[in-house]
Formats: C-alpha cells, sequence, structure tokens
C-alpha cells in the first residue's frame, strides 16, 4: 500500500492568479516608479554624452553637488555622533522623562519638510528669536551653508539615531559587565567593545542620514535662499534649472543624483549581512 | 539606589563585625595565591542583604570561600544565587554587608578594580576579537609590555588547550570551547577569586558532564578560588569542595557535598538536593514516634525535648527493606510496609511503598491523622514512601506489588517541623546540634 502512494504523483492544475498577479504587480509599479526613473536616464543621454558632460560640469552644477555633498557630510557627522550618544544615554540610563525625548528626537520624521525650514528661518533668521540677538554681532546663519547644514541635521535627526538604539537596546550587557570585571574603565569599555558591536549599526546610520540629506529640498529652499554658486545645493539647482527651462542642465544632475541613491541603496542592501553581523 | 562608589576602601559604616582579616593590607591583596602559606580564607561574604524595589532577595548571607576551594552555590531560581555573583564581582552594590577579598574590603570597589574573574552564563566572549584578542585583553588595558602579553596567552592557551584556535573567532567556537577562552581570558590577569554563573547551562547534558571535569581539573591546576552559580545539584555535588544551599534568600546551609546530601539540616535542603521521604513524627523518650510506628534516636532527637513535633528525612536509597523480617546489622526498623508499585530506571530500581503507621481504620466522621488517600482497598492506606535499590540488590531479592516487607532505614536525619514560616525563620531550634 505505501509503495502505491509513494509512486502517485500530484498533479497540481496551472495556477492562472500567480502569473497574473505578478504582471499586475509589475504594471502598477511601471508608471508609477520604473518610468519615472528610466526617463531621466533616457532623456539625459538622448542628445549625446557631450551634452551630458558639459551640463554636468559646468561651474554652477558642480558647485551645487560638491555643497551638497560639503553640507550633508557634515549634517550626518553631527546626527550620528548625537545618535549614539542619545542612544547611549536612553538606552543605558532609565530616568523621568525619558521616552518624552525618545519620542521628540523622532518628531522630526513627522513634520514637513517646509515646516521645518520655516521653522529655522523664524528662530535664525535676521528676526528671529536667536537670530535677533546674533544680528548685531554680524552673524546671520539663514542664507548660508551654515543654514542647510541646520536644515539637514533637523530633517535626518532621527535617522541614526533610530538604528542605533535599537542595537543598544539588544546589545547583551553581559559583554560590558565583562569589560568591567576584566578590569577595564567606562572609556576603554565604549571604545573595545560597545563600539565595535555598533560598527554595522554606525554605517547604516550614516549612509541612510547621507543619503537623505543629499536629497533635501522643502527645507533647504527655504534657509539657503537659493543663491547660485552660493547657496545652491544640487536638488535646488535642478529646481532652479528647470524652471529656467535649462532642462539638460537639470538633467544631469538628476542622473548624479539618482545614481548616487543607487549606489547607497545597494551598499545598504547588498552588505546587510556585514552590517548587521552580531 | 546608585550609591556613588567611595574610591578608597574605607571600612566605613559597615554593618557586620570586623574581622581579622581586614587589618592587613591592601599590597597584600594583590599579591597571588600561590603566595600565601596557610590555608587562608581568599574570600569573605559578610552579612549581604539585598532588596530591588521592595522585594528581598538577599537575607543575611554570610560565607567563606578558603583559598583554592571551590564553593557552590545553589538554589533554585530566585532564591538570590545570582545577585550574590554580581554583587561579589562588583555588578551590583548590597544594601548591607561586605565583601572582603583577601584581606581587602571591595565592597566599594567598582568592578574594574576588584580583580574578580566572572565566567558569565553566555561567557560575553567580545565578538569582534579573536581567541587571542580576548585572551589579552586585561593585559592590553592594563598596558602591559607586549612581550608579557605574548607569553602570558601562549601559556593560557596551553593551559585551556586552544593553541590550534587561536586566530579564531568566538563564533567559530564550540560551547566547551568558548567557555575555556572565557576562563583563560579572566586567569589572564590573576583574578583572585573565579565567579562562575551558570557555567553549563547553555549546553547539552553531555557536554555538561565532560566540561564540568574539565574545569575541576582545570581548578585544581591553577588553584584558584571559584565561586560556581547553579540550580543542578548534580553539578553542585560533582563541582563544589563546599555547597552552599540558598532558599528565598537565605543561606539554608553551607558543608560539603557529604554534609549536605546526608545530613540536611533543613527540610529544603534535604528535597533541594535529590529525592527525599519525609515523615512527621513526634519524639519521645529517644525515639521518633510516626503513627504507631516508632524508630529509635537516641543521638538525632537529643535536641529535642519529648513531645516536640519533627520530621524524619531519609533518602530513598538509605531505605532497607526485608521480606523476612531481618533487617542487617546497623539498620534501624522503622515499620513494615507493603510494596505499591515498582519501576526499573536504568541502573536502580524505583519502588513505593505504603507504610503501616495507622493501626486502625478510622471513622468516618474522624479527621484524617495523614494526609493518604483512603479507599477500600487495604493496601491504598499507609503513607507513601519512595525506595530505590541498586540492580544488584534488586537482583539478588525479587520483590512483587503487593508485598508486605519490613522497612529499615541505614542513614536519616531528625529535623524540626516548623509549622509557622515565621517560626522556621527564626530558627528557634539550633540545627548545628
Amino acid at each position: 500500500m505505501s509503495t502505491a502512494i509513494s509512486t502517485m504523483r500530484h498533479v497540481r492544475g496551472f495556477d492562472v492568479v500567480r502569473p497574473l498577479s505578478v504582471v499586475a504587480l509589475l504594471a502598477i509599479m511601471l508608471p508609477l516608479v520604473l518610468l519615472p526613473l528610466l526617463s531621466i536616464f533616457i532623456f539625459g543621454t538622448s542628445k549625446g554624452l557631450g551634452t551630458f558632460w558639459a551640463a554636468l560640469t559646468a561651474p554652477e552644477a558642480t558647485f551645487a553637488m560638491q555643497l551638497s555633498l560639503f553640507t550633508s557630510f557634515w549634517a550626518t557627522v553631527f546626527n550620528v555622533f548625537f545618535g549614539l550618544f542619545a542612544a547611549y544615554v536612553l538606552s543605558r540610563y532609565d530616568f523621568y522623562g525619558r521616552n518624552a525625548i525618545i519620542v521628540t528626537i523622532s518628531l522630526p520624521t513627522a513634520i514637513p519638510t517646509a515646516v521645518a525650514g520655516f521653522a529655522l528661518l523664524l528662530l535664525w533668521g535676521p528676526y528671529g528669536v536667536l537670530g535677533r540677538l546674533l544680528a548685531p554681532h554680524g552673524i546671520q546663519l539663514m542664507f548660508t551653508a551654515w543654514a542647510i547644514i541646520l536644515a539637514n541635521i533637523f530633517v535626518t535627526f532621527p535617522l541614526a539615531f533610530g538604528v542605533i538604539k535599537p542595537v543598544f537596546d539588544t546589545m547583551s550587557r553581559s559583554l560590558e559587565e565583562a569589560s568591567a570585571t576584566i578590569g577595564a574603565t567606562r572609556w576603554q569599555t565604549f571604545w573595545h567593545v560597545t563600539l565595535p558591536s555598533l560598527r554595522g549599526a554606525i554605517v547604516t546610520g550614516a549612509l541612510l542620514t547621507f543619503a537623505r540629506a543629499v536629497g533635501e529640498f522643502g527645507s533647504t529652499i527655504l534657509v539657503s535662499g537659493n543663491l547660485a554658486m552660493r547657496t545652491q545645493t544640487a536638488p535646488l539647482y535642478i529646481f532652479a534649472k528647470f524652471n529656467e527651462g535649462q532642462v539638460e542642465a537639470a538633467n544631469a544632475v538628476a542622473i548624479v543624483l539618482a545614481l548616487f541613491s543607487f549606489f547607497i541603496f545597494s551598499v545598504l542592501f547588498f552588505a546587510r549581512d556585514w552590517l548587521e553581523a552580531d | 539606589m546608585q550609591a556613588e562608589k567611595a574610591k578608597a576602601n574605607e571600612p566605613n559604616q559597615t554593618d557586620a563585625p570586623p574581622r581579622a582579616s581586614e587589618q592587613n593590607g591592601p599590597d597584600e591583596a594583590r599579591a597571588p595565591s600561590a603566595a600565601q602559606t596557610t590555608p587562608e580564607v581568599a574570600a569573605h561574604i559578610v552579612g549581604l542583604s539585598k532588596s530591588f524595589k521592595g522585594t528581598q532577595v538577599l537575607d543575611d548571607v554570610t560565607f567563606d570561600v578558603a583559598e583554592g576551594e571551590s564553593l557552590v552555590l545553589l538554589g533554585a531560581s530566585g532564591s538570590g544565587k545570582t545577585t550574590i555573583l554580581r554583587i561579589i564581582a562588583g555588578l551590583e552594590e548590597p544594601n548591607t554587608g561586605r565583601i572582603v577579598l583577601h584581606g581587602r574590603d571591595v565592597t566599594e570597589l567598582p568592578a574594574r578594580e576588584r580583580g574578580v574573574g566572572v565566567i558569565f552564563q553566555d561567557y560575553a566572549l567580545f565578538p569582534r576579537m579573536t581567541v587571542e584578542k580576548n585572551i589579552s585583553y586585561g593585559l592590553r588595558i592594563r598596558k602591559r609590555p607586549r612581550k608579557e602579553i605574548k607569553e602570558t596567552v601562549a601559556r593560557l592557551l596551553t593551559l585551556v588547550k586552544l593553541e590550534e584556535h587561536r586566530k579564531k573567532y568566538p563564533a567559530q567556537l564550540s560551547g566547551g570551547q568558548q567557555q575555556r577562552v572565557a576562563i583563560a581570558r579572566t586567569l589572564a590577569y590573576q583574578p583572585q577569586v573565579l565567579l562562575f554563573d551558570e557555567p553549563f547551562g547553555a549546553l547539552d547534558a553531555q557536554t555538561r558532564v565532560r566540561l564540568r571535569r574539565e574545569i575541576r581539573a582545570l581548578l585544581r591546576e591553577i588553584k584558584v578560588p571559584a565561586i560556581f552559580i547553579t540550580h543542578d545539584q548534580e553539578e553542585a555535588l560533582e563541582l563544589g569542595d563546599r555547597i552552599a544551599v540558598l532558599h528565598s534568600g537565605r543561606l539554608e546551609q553551607i558543608g560539603t557535598p557529604d554534609e549536605v546530601y546526608n545530613r540536611p539540616e533543613t527540610e529544603y535542603v534535604a528535597t533541594f538536593l535529590g529525592a527525599a521521604n519525609l515523615l512527621v513524627g513526634v519524639v519521645y523518650h529517644g525515639a521518633v514516634e510516626i503513627g504507631t510506628a516508632a524508630i529509635p534516636a537516641r543521638a538525632e532527637t537529643e535536641r529535642f525535648r519529648d513531645g516536640q513535633s519533627v520530621k524524619l528525612v531519609f533518602r530513598p536509597e538509605d531505605v532497607v527493606l526485608s521480606e523476612t523480617g531481618t533487617l542487617p546489622e546497623g539498620v534501624r526498623r522503622l515499620t513494615n510496609g507493603i510494596i505499591e508499585e515498582i519501576n526499573f530506571v536504568g541502573a536502580y530500581e524505583r519502588l513505593t511503598l505504603r507504610l503501616d503507621l495507622i493501626a486502625r481504620q478510622t471513622q468516618a466522621e474522624e479527621p484524617p491523622l495523614y494526609n493518604v488517600t483512603i479507599n477500600t482497598l487495604d493496601r491504598r492506606i499507609g503513607v507513601p514512601i519512595i525506595v530505590t535499590r541498586p540492580k544488584p540488590d534488586a537482583n539478588v531479592a525479587r520483590l512483587q506489588v503487593g508485598l508486605r516487607v519490613a522497612v529499615g532505614l541505614k542513614l536519616f536525619r531528625v529535623l524540626p517541623n516548623f509549622t509557622l514560616a515565621s517560626e522556621r525563620g527564626s530558627k528557634s531550634v539550633d540545627m548545628r546540634g
């Protein structure tokens, strides 16, 4: 009897739903995500690589991209250090109001970027609460690279923290306790034991922050003043050139930004195992 | 809660009586154990009490660990054993009590200044460091010369037999190997005492047995005093030179494995370390009367007065059964019993007996004298006990269910029968008698 069962072969009927649902999925994604991305590459290269290259190496374009990298870099440095510090304090110590702080740190994700830029203007602008105090000393933060960094810090504030904090929380306390009993100071323990375990989280957090900061538009356009060769970041450059009708110029920088995000995405995607190892 | 830790080891505001060993200077404390000539006390744990959020987890725990000795803290979960270990290591602060290691009061010192080696249950090896780096960590943070580090690591790798794994990462090692790395890592800085937190908890049964023999051998070689924490009584009996049995934050008994197993001082110790039969009786003229039965126990009942309620405690393997009624020399007759059940459990045979302790059938309205399931069958009457016999004995004298046999005891303990927890707590009877 058992042989009869084992030789019987179950032939399953052709399942129509499977290919149909896959096709439907792609059909929805195509106009919404895939085609827009594809079109910047098609359009950007349609007039030849020479035009593309010329548009890309225009002084205004290179300046905008450099400014974006510069401001994003410093915003990232700040937010990674801050995220590390905040995660350490908030996962190691329990105190009254701890959850309130955690919620506050996460708040900037929920605030529209234009509101964030506007708020910064109200605080640091020439007539702002703090800006008014600085203005007599000739210090003007708004409409400079500083303003862009501040805006970037604001909108990417919770990203690094959000990645580092869970790792802190789940990290076995016995590692740090072992280090302490072996004779290490708090600083030695942090440097030799805690930090290496956070390596992946720090890299992930930094990449997320940087990618988000490079693409920031809403808050930047308010606080920077969008001055070409002075406070114009890459996304602002795309916006400005498109408005001026210079579509090729806008498109060249758009391609670079898109490729840059692909790069960061692939690092996060493919290096995940390495980043998340213990 | 987290009080500032004083930097100096001032023996201030101590609740414990001053000990002679506290007079020793701190210089001596760092000296390796080998330098001491007399069998000295390596660790004094005096009057430890601790409560977490209003719950008392430790209540006046005091014990000593001798030089080179291994002591096992045995207790169920929640008995406070882990808290004791963490307090000794400096990872937790006691409410009262002192920790004195090699004559130095370390109670106010942070963990890193205590020179205590902790082998954590999960070993807590640094995942990003190789075996070598893990072992040398204690020396590297102490900024020792490179040559010394190299020599020490080489010596320890040989000691724990991991020479060929020196370049591996912890994740590439087996549980037992990881544990040996953890031990070597603490030995590198010559700890004053080694603390093992449930060292075999994460291992399978077979590895467990093998590893505890390895560790026992290793400890004999290095002669560092060790405190083990376990809830496994078999492990405790095998690992400990002495065993301290903890129960709800109290030290129930401390003694050699033989003492705590064969001469338990409390009912908890008797039942926690292996199986034990307990019978409630009354002391009368140098004997313990249990129902209609009486067992002569002059020496054992000396500390009790006549009429005092006691518990007779004996191990299943200390029961001798005889079909003929004649018992070997040194075995004291308790009563007769009917064999209710026989099970073969590998190396030995386990029997359930009903002891004849009641002379007559109880009346319907009369409250039962013992908590006995009484039904119509004759063999259901009586107090059940568990008896084990080694296979050879079982083969020589085969017994059947339903057989009535004479029951004698080779060894038993008479313990006070505290009916109220408060009586038990105050220890109104000197149990060390």
